[in-house]
Protein backbone atom coordinates (compact mmCIF):
# COMPACT_ATOMS: atom_id res chain seq x y z
CA UNK A 1 0.00 0.00 0.00
CA UNK A 2 1.53 3.27 -1.03
CA UNK A 3 0.21 6.18 0.97
CA UNK A 4 1.44 9.61 0.04
CA UNK A 5 0.61 12.41 2.45
CA UNK A 6 0.52 15.84 0.91
CA UNK A 7 0.20 18.64 3.42
CA UNK A 8 0.26 21.74 1.32
CA UNK A 9 0.41 25.12 2.97
CA UNK A 10 -0.09 27.07 -0.23
CA UNK A 11 -2.34 30.06 0.40
CA UNK A 12 -3.82 30.54 -3.07
CA UNK A 13 -3.22 30.75 -6.77
CA UNK A 14 -1.41 34.03 -6.60
CA UNK A 15 0.78 33.05 -3.64
CA UNK A 16 4.25 32.49 -5.02
CA UNK A 17 5.81 31.69 -1.65
CA UNK A 18 6.77 28.02 -1.51
CA UNK A 19 5.36 25.96 1.38
CA UNK A 20 6.56 22.41 2.01
CA UNK A 21 3.87 19.78 1.72
CA UNK A 22 3.25 16.13 2.59
CA UNK A 23 0.92 13.68 0.86
CA UNK A 24 -0.26 10.15 1.67
CA UNK A 25 -1.45 7.66 -0.93
CA UNK A 26 -2.58 4.06 -1.44
CA UNK A 27 -1.44 1.95 -4.38
CA UNK A 28 -4.67 0.34 -5.56
CA UNK A 29 -3.08 -1.62 -8.42
CA UNK A 30 -2.65 -4.49 -5.98
CA UNK A 31 -6.40 -4.74 -5.59
CA UNK A 32 -6.79 -4.90 -9.36
CA UNK A 33 -4.15 -7.62 -9.51
CA UNK A 34 -6.18 -9.63 -7.03
CA UNK A 35 -8.94 -9.85 -9.61
CA UNK A 36 -6.55 -11.46 -12.09
CA UNK A 37 -4.59 -13.51 -9.57
CA UNK A 38 -6.58 -13.99 -6.37
CA UNK A 39 -3.67 -15.90 -4.86
CA UNK A 40 -1.36 -12.89 -5.03
CA UNK A 41 -2.03 -9.86 -2.89
CA UNK A 42 0.44 -6.96 -2.88
CA UNK A 43 -0.39 -3.81 -0.95
CA UNK A 44 1.59 -0.62 -0.58
CA UNK A 45 1.62 2.82 1.01
CA UNK A 46 3.81 5.83 0.42
CA UNK A 47 4.60 9.24 1.87
CA UNK A 48 6.07 12.04 -0.16
CA UNK A 49 7.37 15.30 1.19
CA UNK A 50 7.80 18.36 -1.04
CA UNK A 51 10.85 19.73 0.66
CA UNK A 52 11.73 22.01 -2.21
CA UNK A 53 9.40 23.43 -4.79
CA UNK A 54 8.51 20.68 -7.26
CA UNK A 55 10.99 18.28 -5.70
CA UNK A 56 9.62 15.49 -3.57
CA UNK A 57 11.33 13.07 -1.23
CA UNK A 58 9.37 9.82 -1.32
CA UNK A 59 9.26 6.73 0.85
CA UNK A 60 7.14 3.70 -0.07
CA UNK A 61 6.55 0.43 1.72
CA UNK A 62 4.34 -2.54 1.31
CA UNK A 63 3.65 -6.19 1.87
CA UNK A 64 3.11 -9.20 -0.35
CA UNK A 65 1.15 -12.32 0.37
CA UNK A 66 0.95 -15.33 -1.95
CA UNK A 67 -1.08 -18.35 -1.00
CA UNK A 68 -1.61 -21.24 -3.40
CA UNK A 69 -3.23 -24.57 -2.67
CA UNK A 70 -3.88 -26.99 -5.51
CA UNK A 71 -4.00 -30.76 -5.94
CA UNK A 72 -0.38 -30.88 -7.09
CA UNK A 73 1.22 -28.16 -5.02
CA UNK A 74 1.07 -25.80 -2.10
CA UNK A 75 3.04 -22.58 -2.04
CA UNK A 76 3.09 -19.62 0.31
CA UNK A 77 5.12 -16.45 0.38
CA UNK A 78 5.14 -13.50 2.75
CA UNK A 79 7.29 -10.48 2.34
CA UNK A 80 7.73 -6.80 2.63
CA UNK A 81 9.37 -4.22 0.44
CA UNK A 82 10.53 -0.63 0.71
CA UNK A 83 11.44 2.02 -1.83
CA UNK A 84 12.98 5.43 -1.30
CA UNK A 85 13.84 8.15 -3.72
CA UNK A 86 12.71 11.38 -5.27
CA UNK A 87 10.14 12.75 -7.67
CA UNK A 88 10.61 15.79 -9.85
CA UNK A 89 7.67 17.73 -11.24
CA UNK A 90 8.04 18.53 -14.93
CA UNK A 91 4.78 20.44 -15.08
CA UNK A 92 6.37 23.55 -13.60
CA UNK A 93 7.96 24.19 -16.98
CA UNK A 94 4.63 24.03 -18.79
CA UNK A 95 1.90 25.56 -16.73
CA UNK A 96 3.41 27.13 -13.63
CA UNK A 97 2.45 26.43 -10.03
CA UNK A 98 -0.57 24.10 -9.91
CA UNK A 99 -1.63 21.21 -7.75
CA UNK A 100 -1.19 18.78 -10.63
CA UNK A 101 2.13 17.17 -11.39
CA UNK A 102 3.87 15.21 -14.09
CA UNK A 103 6.54 13.39 -12.22
CA UNK A 104 9.81 11.79 -13.11
CA UNK A 105 10.70 9.39 -10.34
CA UNK A 106 13.81 7.61 -9.17
CA UNK A 107 13.84 4.93 -6.49
CA UNK A 108 16.06 2.48 -4.70
CA UNK A 109 14.16 -0.64 -3.69
CA UNK A 110 14.61 -3.59 -1.36
CA UNK A 111 12.44 -6.57 -0.58
CA UNK A 112 12.59 -9.56 1.68
CA UNK A 113 10.36 -12.57 1.11
CA UNK A 114 9.95 -15.82 2.98
CA UNK A 115 8.59 -18.61 0.84
CA UNK A 116 7.90 -22.28 1.28
CA UNK A 117 6.30 -25.15 -0.59
CA UNK A 118 5.19 -27.77 1.92
CA UNK A 119 3.78 -30.03 -0.80
CA UNK A 120 5.05 -30.48 -4.35
CA UNK A 121 4.03 -33.24 -6.72
CA UNK A 122 5.59 -33.28 -10.18
CA UNK A 123 3.68 -35.67 -12.46
CA UNK A 124 5.74 -38.04 -14.57
CA UNK A 125 4.03 -40.65 -16.71
CA UNK A 126 7.22 -42.63 -17.38
CA UNK A 127 9.12 -42.62 -14.09
CA UNK A 128 6.27 -42.07 -11.66
CA UNK A 129 5.21 -38.92 -9.86
CA UNK A 130 7.84 -37.16 -7.81
CA UNK A 131 6.89 -35.76 -4.43
CA UNK A 132 8.99 -33.31 -2.49
CA UNK A 133 8.79 -30.18 -0.34
CA UNK A 134 10.81 -27.02 0.15
CA UNK A 135 11.09 -25.62 3.63
CA UNK A 136 11.16 -21.93 4.49
CA UNK A 137 13.50 -20.02 2.22
CA UNK A 138 14.43 -16.33 2.45
CA UNK A 139 14.82 -14.34 -0.75
CA UNK A 140 16.15 -10.79 -0.80
CA UNK A 141 16.50 -8.36 -3.67
CA UNK A 142 17.85 -4.86 -4.29
CA UNK A 143 17.02 -2.81 -7.34
CA UNK A 144 16.78 0.68 -8.81
CA UNK A 145 13.88 2.03 -10.76
CA UNK A 146 12.93 5.05 -12.82
CA UNK A 147 9.55 6.09 -14.02
CA UNK A 148 7.14 8.70 -15.16
CA UNK A 149 3.63 9.43 -14.04
CA UNK A 150 1.13 12.04 -13.07
CA UNK A 151 -0.92 13.16 -10.08
CA UNK A 152 -3.95 15.31 -10.48
CA UNK A 153 -6.45 16.77 -8.02
CA UNK A 154 -9.97 15.55 -8.75
CA UNK A 155 -11.67 16.83 -5.64
CA UNK A 156 -10.48 19.14 -2.94
CA UNK A 157 -7.44 17.45 -1.41
CA UNK A 158 -8.17 14.17 -3.25
CA UNK A 159 -5.70 13.11 -5.92
CA UNK A 160 -5.41 10.25 -8.35
CA UNK A 161 -2.28 9.25 -10.12
CA UNK A 162 -0.57 6.61 -12.17
CA UNK A 163 3.04 5.85 -12.92
CA UNK A 164 4.95 3.54 -15.20
CA UNK A 165 8.25 2.29 -13.83
CA UNK A 166 11.16 0.39 -15.26
CA UNK A 167 13.28 -1.58 -12.82
CA UNK A 168 16.73 -3.14 -12.88
CA UNK A 169 17.76 -5.77 -10.37
CA UNK A 170 21.08 -4.97 -8.70
CA UNK A 171 21.49 -7.90 -6.37
CA UNK A 172 19.45 -10.88 -5.24
CA UNK A 173 19.85 -14.03 -3.18
CA UNK A 174 22.12 -16.35 -5.10
CA UNK A 175 21.07 -19.97 -5.64
CA UNK A 176 17.81 -19.90 -3.66
CA UNK A 177 16.01 -23.17 -2.98
CA UNK A 178 13.50 -21.98 -5.56
CA UNK A 179 12.94 -18.78 -7.48
CA UNK A 180 10.14 -16.76 -5.89
CA UNK A 181 6.92 -16.51 -7.79
CA UNK A 182 6.71 -12.76 -7.25
CA UNK A 183 9.17 -10.30 -5.73
CA UNK A 184 7.20 -7.73 -3.76
CA UNK A 185 7.79 -4.19 -5.01
CA UNK A 186 9.75 -5.41 -8.03
CA UNK A 187 7.63 -7.82 -10.06
CA UNK A 188 7.94 -11.35 -11.33
CA UNK A 189 11.19 -13.20 -10.82
CA UNK A 190 13.20 -14.86 -13.56
CA UNK A 191 14.44 -11.65 -15.11
CA UNK A 192 16.77 -8.87 -14.07
CA UNK A 193 14.38 -6.24 -15.36
CA UNK A 194 10.73 -5.47 -14.83
CA UNK A 195 8.13 -2.95 -15.92
CA UNK A 196 5.19 -2.20 -13.67
CA UNK A 197 2.18 0.06 -13.76
CA UNK A 198 0.88 1.65 -10.59
CA UNK A 199 -2.28 3.60 -9.95
CA UNK A 200 -2.90 5.30 -6.66
CA UNK A 201 -5.26 7.40 -4.62
CA UNK A 202 -3.94 10.24 -2.51
CA UNK A 203 -5.16 12.56 0.16
CA UNK A 204 -3.61 15.85 1.19
CA UNK A 205 -4.00 17.09 4.70
CA UNK A 206 -4.05 20.88 4.53
CA UNK A 207 -2.65 22.90 7.37
CA UNK A 208 -5.14 25.65 6.79
CA UNK B 1 -7.82 29.85 -15.25
CA UNK B 2 -6.52 26.82 -17.19
CA UNK B 3 -4.33 27.20 -20.22
CA UNK B 4 -4.49 24.69 -23.08
CA UNK B 5 -1.63 22.68 -21.61
CA UNK B 6 -3.47 22.33 -18.33
CA UNK B 7 -6.63 21.33 -20.17
CA UNK B 8 -4.77 18.64 -22.09
CA UNK B 9 -3.10 17.51 -18.94
CA UNK B 10 -6.37 17.15 -17.09
CA UNK B 11 -7.59 14.89 -19.88
CA UNK B 12 -4.79 12.53 -18.93
CA UNK B 13 -6.55 11.86 -15.65
CA UNK B 14 -9.08 9.91 -17.70
CA UNK B 15 -6.38 7.29 -18.09
CA UNK B 16 -6.90 6.31 -14.48
CA UNK B 17 -10.41 4.85 -14.80
CA UNK B 18 -9.53 3.53 -18.26
CA UNK B 19 -6.60 1.61 -16.81
CA UNK B 20 -8.86 0.13 -14.16
CA UNK B 21 -11.41 -0.89 -16.80
CA UNK B 22 -8.69 -2.37 -19.00
CA UNK B 23 -7.45 -4.46 -16.10
CA UNK B 24 -10.92 -5.79 -15.39
CA UNK B 25 -11.50 -6.53 -19.08
CA UNK B 26 -8.25 -8.45 -19.42
CA UNK B 27 -9.01 -10.46 -16.32
CA UNK B 28 -12.40 -11.41 -17.72
CA UNK B 29 -10.78 -12.68 -20.92
CA UNK B 30 -8.20 -14.76 -19.13
CA UNK B 31 -9.07 -18.25 -17.95
CA UNK B 32 -6.86 -18.44 -14.91
CA UNK B 33 -7.77 -22.01 -14.04
CA UNK B 34 -6.03 -23.56 -17.06
CA UNK B 35 -2.33 -24.32 -17.15
CA UNK B 36 -0.99 -23.17 -20.51
CA UNK B 37 2.70 -23.59 -19.84
CA UNK B 38 5.01 -26.45 -20.73
CA UNK B 39 5.40 -28.65 -17.66
CA UNK B 40 7.45 -31.58 -18.96
CA UNK B 41 11.15 -30.99 -19.61
CA UNK B 42 12.59 -33.84 -21.67
CA UNK B 43 16.22 -34.20 -22.68
CA UNK B 44 16.58 -33.62 -26.41
CA UNK B 45 19.08 -35.73 -28.32
CA UNK B 46 19.72 -34.96 -31.98
CA UNK B 47 21.47 -37.20 -34.52
CA UNK B 48 24.13 -35.99 -36.93
CA UNK B 49 26.42 -37.67 -39.43
CA UNK B 50 30.01 -37.96 -38.24
CA UNK B 51 32.57 -35.99 -40.22
CA UNK B 52 30.01 -33.69 -41.81
CA UNK B 53 30.66 -29.98 -41.44
CA UNK B 54 27.09 -29.28 -42.41
CA UNK B 55 25.00 -29.24 -39.21
CA UNK B 56 21.97 -30.89 -40.72
CA UNK B 57 20.37 -33.53 -38.56
CA UNK B 58 20.48 -37.07 -39.85
CA UNK B 59 17.32 -39.22 -39.76
CA UNK B 60 17.64 -42.66 -38.20
CA UNK B 61 15.53 -45.59 -39.28
CA UNK B 62 14.01 -48.22 -37.03
CA UNK B 63 14.99 -46.61 -33.72
CA UNK B 64 13.73 -47.98 -30.41
CA UNK B 65 14.46 -46.16 -27.15
CA UNK B 66 13.73 -47.25 -23.59
CA UNK B 67 15.22 -46.92 -20.12
CA UNK B 68 17.64 -49.68 -19.17
CA UNK B 69 15.74 -52.53 -17.55
CA UNK B 70 12.41 -51.48 -19.01
CA UNK B 71 12.32 -52.87 -22.55
CA UNK B 72 8.54 -53.03 -22.49
CA UNK B 73 8.14 -49.32 -21.70
CA UNK B 74 9.30 -47.96 -25.00
CA UNK B 75 9.68 -44.24 -25.46
CA UNK B 76 10.22 -44.80 -29.19
CA UNK B 77 9.26 -48.09 -30.88
CA UNK B 78 10.89 -48.78 -34.24
CA UNK B 79 10.39 -45.21 -35.37
CA UNK B 80 11.61 -44.26 -38.83
CA UNK B 81 13.05 -40.98 -39.99
CA UNK B 82 13.81 -39.80 -36.46
CA UNK B 83 16.50 -37.12 -36.20
CA UNK B 84 15.60 -35.76 -32.74
CA UNK B 85 14.37 -37.71 -29.74
CA UNK B 86 13.01 -36.51 -26.41
CA UNK B 87 13.61 -38.68 -23.37
CA UNK B 88 12.43 -38.06 -19.79
CA UNK B 89 15.09 -37.82 -17.11
CA UNK B 90 14.22 -39.58 -13.87
CA UNK B 91 13.22 -36.94 -11.30
CA UNK B 92 13.50 -39.49 -8.49
CA UNK B 93 17.20 -40.10 -9.08
CA UNK B 94 20.39 -38.33 -10.16
CA UNK B 95 21.15 -40.68 -13.06
CA UNK B 96 19.28 -42.10 -16.02
CA UNK B 97 20.35 -44.65 -18.60
CA UNK B 98 18.70 -45.23 -21.94
CA UNK B 99 19.07 -47.95 -24.55
CA UNK B 100 19.11 -46.83 -28.17
CA UNK B 101 18.31 -49.83 -30.31
CA UNK B 102 19.22 -49.31 -33.95
CA UNK B 103 18.51 -51.58 -36.83
CA UNK B 104 21.46 -53.92 -36.24
CA UNK B 105 22.92 -52.99 -32.85
CA UNK B 106 22.30 -51.27 -29.52
CA UNK B 107 24.01 -48.50 -27.60
CA UNK B 108 23.45 -47.01 -24.17
CA UNK B 109 23.67 -43.43 -23.01
CA UNK B 110 24.07 -42.79 -19.28
CA UNK B 111 23.52 -39.33 -17.84
CA UNK B 112 24.39 -37.95 -14.41
CA UNK B 113 22.72 -34.75 -13.35
CA UNK B 114 21.54 -32.48 -10.58
CA UNK B 115 17.93 -31.36 -10.45
CA UNK B 116 16.00 -28.52 -8.87
CA UNK B 117 12.32 -27.69 -8.65
CA UNK B 118 11.01 -24.59 -10.32
CA UNK B 119 7.65 -22.89 -9.81
CA UNK B 120 6.09 -22.31 -13.22
CA UNK B 121 2.91 -20.54 -12.19
CA UNK B 122 0.05 -20.71 -9.75
CA UNK B 123 -2.01 -22.79 -12.18
CA UNK B 124 0.74 -25.11 -13.43
CA UNK B 125 2.61 -25.67 -10.22
CA UNK B 126 6.14 -26.99 -10.18
CA UNK B 127 8.41 -28.63 -12.69
CA UNK B 128 11.92 -30.06 -12.56
CA UNK B 129 14.98 -28.51 -14.18
CA UNK B 130 18.16 -30.53 -14.67
CA UNK B 131 21.89 -29.76 -14.93
CA UNK B 132 23.77 -32.49 -16.80
CA UNK B 133 27.13 -33.16 -15.15
CA UNK B 134 28.37 -36.23 -17.01
CA UNK B 135 27.38 -38.33 -20.03
CA UNK B 136 28.78 -41.77 -20.89
CA UNK B 137 27.97 -43.81 -23.95
CA UNK B 138 28.79 -47.06 -25.66
CA UNK B 139 30.07 -46.94 -29.22
CA UNK B 140 28.60 -49.78 -31.19
CA UNK B 141 26.72 -47.50 -33.51
CA UNK B 142 27.54 -44.14 -31.96
CA UNK B 143 30.73 -42.47 -33.15
CA UNK B 144 30.83 -39.58 -30.69
CA UNK B 145 28.67 -37.37 -28.56
CA UNK B 146 28.75 -33.76 -27.43
CA UNK B 147 26.80 -31.72 -24.90
CA UNK B 148 25.47 -28.57 -26.49
CA UNK B 149 23.37 -27.39 -23.56
CA UNK B 150 23.68 -28.98 -20.14
CA UNK B 151 20.68 -27.13 -18.65
CA UNK B 152 17.39 -28.93 -19.29
CA UNK B 153 14.47 -26.58 -18.72
CA UNK B 154 11.10 -25.81 -20.28
CA UNK B 155 12.62 -24.42 -23.45
CA UNK B 156 12.91 -26.31 -26.72
CA UNK B 157 16.69 -26.34 -26.86
CA UNK B 158 18.71 -29.27 -28.15
CA UNK B 159 20.91 -30.66 -25.36
CA UNK B 160 23.01 -33.48 -26.81
CA UNK B 161 24.37 -34.14 -30.26
CA UNK B 162 25.01 -37.76 -31.16
CA UNK B 163 27.11 -38.56 -34.20
CA UNK B 164 26.44 -41.70 -36.20
CA UNK B 165 28.45 -43.14 -39.07
CA UNK B 166 28.21 -41.47 -42.41
CA UNK B 167 27.34 -44.25 -44.85
CA UNK B 168 29.74 -42.71 -47.33
CA UNK B 169 32.74 -42.62 -44.98
CA UNK B 170 34.54 -45.90 -44.01
CA UNK B 171 36.60 -44.21 -41.24
CA UNK B 172 33.63 -44.15 -38.87
CA UNK B 173 33.38 -47.93 -38.60
CA UNK B 174 35.64 -48.14 -35.51
CA UNK B 175 35.00 -46.07 -32.38
CA UNK B 176 35.46 -46.41 -28.64
CA UNK B 177 33.07 -45.82 -25.76
CA UNK B 178 33.34 -42.33 -24.41
CA UNK B 179 32.14 -39.83 -21.91
CA UNK B 180 31.53 -36.11 -21.78
CA UNK B 181 31.57 -33.92 -18.73
CA UNK B 182 30.16 -30.46 -18.36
Amino acid sequence: MTMTMNLSLAAGENDTIFHPSVRVGVDVSGFARQIIEPEVFPIGVSVDFEWRENLFAVAEAGMLRVEVEKETHQYTADGFFGRAGADFNLLQYITGPVNDAVLVSLRYGYSRTRQEAPFIMIPDEYWGDHQTAIEGDIYQAHWIEAGIGLKTEILRNFYIGWSLRGKILLNATSEPEMDPYYVGGFGGSGSNTAMTLHYSLYYRFPFR
Amino acid sequence: MHNPAQTSFRHLRMLFPLLMLATLFLSACQDDEVCEEVTANPLRIAFYLSGQEDETRAPVDSLTVYATGRPDDRIYDRESGVSLIEVPLNPNDNTSEFVLSFEHTNDTITLDYRHDVHLISVECGFTMFYDITDVRYSANQLVSLSITNNRVTNTFDEHIQVFIPDPGNDNDNESEPGSRRK
